[in-house]
């Protein structure tokens, strides 16, 4: 059994007239139990089409699991964005420098998608806990 | 201009047999610009007693297409208890006891409201935030 640990920390000196600092660690757990994630899937892919595609296919997954899934948009840019999608669901948009953490149970047909905003070499990195 | 920012750190000494330890930082920003996120619902905490599918943000014509980043944390200490999301009629995934998810919501149309479904109608604590662009006002009741 893994132990994994995902901490956030969500801060503003100013978005608020009282400093905002929140922090928060989750331990990755299987479903309904304390015993921990135990397989990891890391990859980085750089996409050069505007053509949505799967991300991550529920295929290999259990279905209405406590998977968790990190991507993360590694461009600069401002204003090139991926659109991250569940099934036919348009979840968000990442632009350069954004990541998002979600948790996915890998129902049937509920791939994680992805669309780049445009087609000069975009990368994203991601992880599945599982 | 408001600074925000939201930093993610993954750890594990036994996931793989390389250590895991990632940090990324992301300065949340309006859609497009380097214009910082000025609004936000600040962190709100509801107990759900029902097991009810509820509305928990309400996607309107204001943050349609917009960069908003939505927080939504499980606060209950019982590993069975989890809360269903969704957005719109799509299950994104369960939240359960101590997990917590940070999403880009851009809020694709007015009817993508994200819902959620807690699994126990007894005292299931959620605490929520969402930092955005715009939000449409409603009329007071």
């Amino acid at each position: 059994m893994a132990t994994t640990t995902a901490t956030i920390n969500i801060a503003s000196a100013d978005l608020t007239d009282n400093a905002l600092n929140i922090t928060n660690t989750a331990t990755l757990n299987k479903r309904g139990n304390l015993e921990g994630l135990d397989t990891i899937i890391s990859a980085t892919k750089t996409f050069t089409s505007t053509s949505a595609v799967d991300l991550v296919a529920v295929t290999g997954f259990t279905a209405t699991a406590a998977n968790k899934v990190y991507i993360a948009n590694t461009g600069t840019s401002e204003s090139d964005y991926f659109t991250i999608g569940i099934q036919s669901e348009e979840v968000g948009r990442l632009y350069g420098g954004d990541w998002m953490f979600i948790p996915w149970d890998a129902n049937t047909d509920d791939d994680i998608t992805i669309t780049p905003s445009v087609a000069t070499a975009m990368t994203a990195e991601y992880m599945v806990f599982s | 201009m408001a600074t925000t920012t939201a930093t993610i750190t993954l750890s594990s000494a036994d996931i793989q047999s390389d250590v895991l330890a990632l940090t990324k930082q992301a300065t949340l920003n309006k859609g497009g610009t380097t214009t910082g996120l000025e609004q936000t619902t600040g962190l709100n905490k509801i107990i759900y007693v029902s097991t009810a599918n509820v509305l928990l943000l309400d996607s309107t014509v204001l943050g349609v297409g917009k960069a908003a980043k939505v927080y939504i944390a499980n606060k209950s200490t019982d590993a069975s208890e989890y809360l269903d999301i969704q957005i719109h009629d799509q299950n994104v995934g369960r939240l359960y006891a101590g997990d917590w998810m940070f999403i880009p919501w851009s809020q694709s149309d007015p009817d993508g409201n994200i819902r959620v479904k807690p699994s126990v109608a007894t005292a299931l604590p959620v605490e929520y935030m969402m930092i955005h662009e715009g939000a449409t006002q409603t009329a007071a009741a």
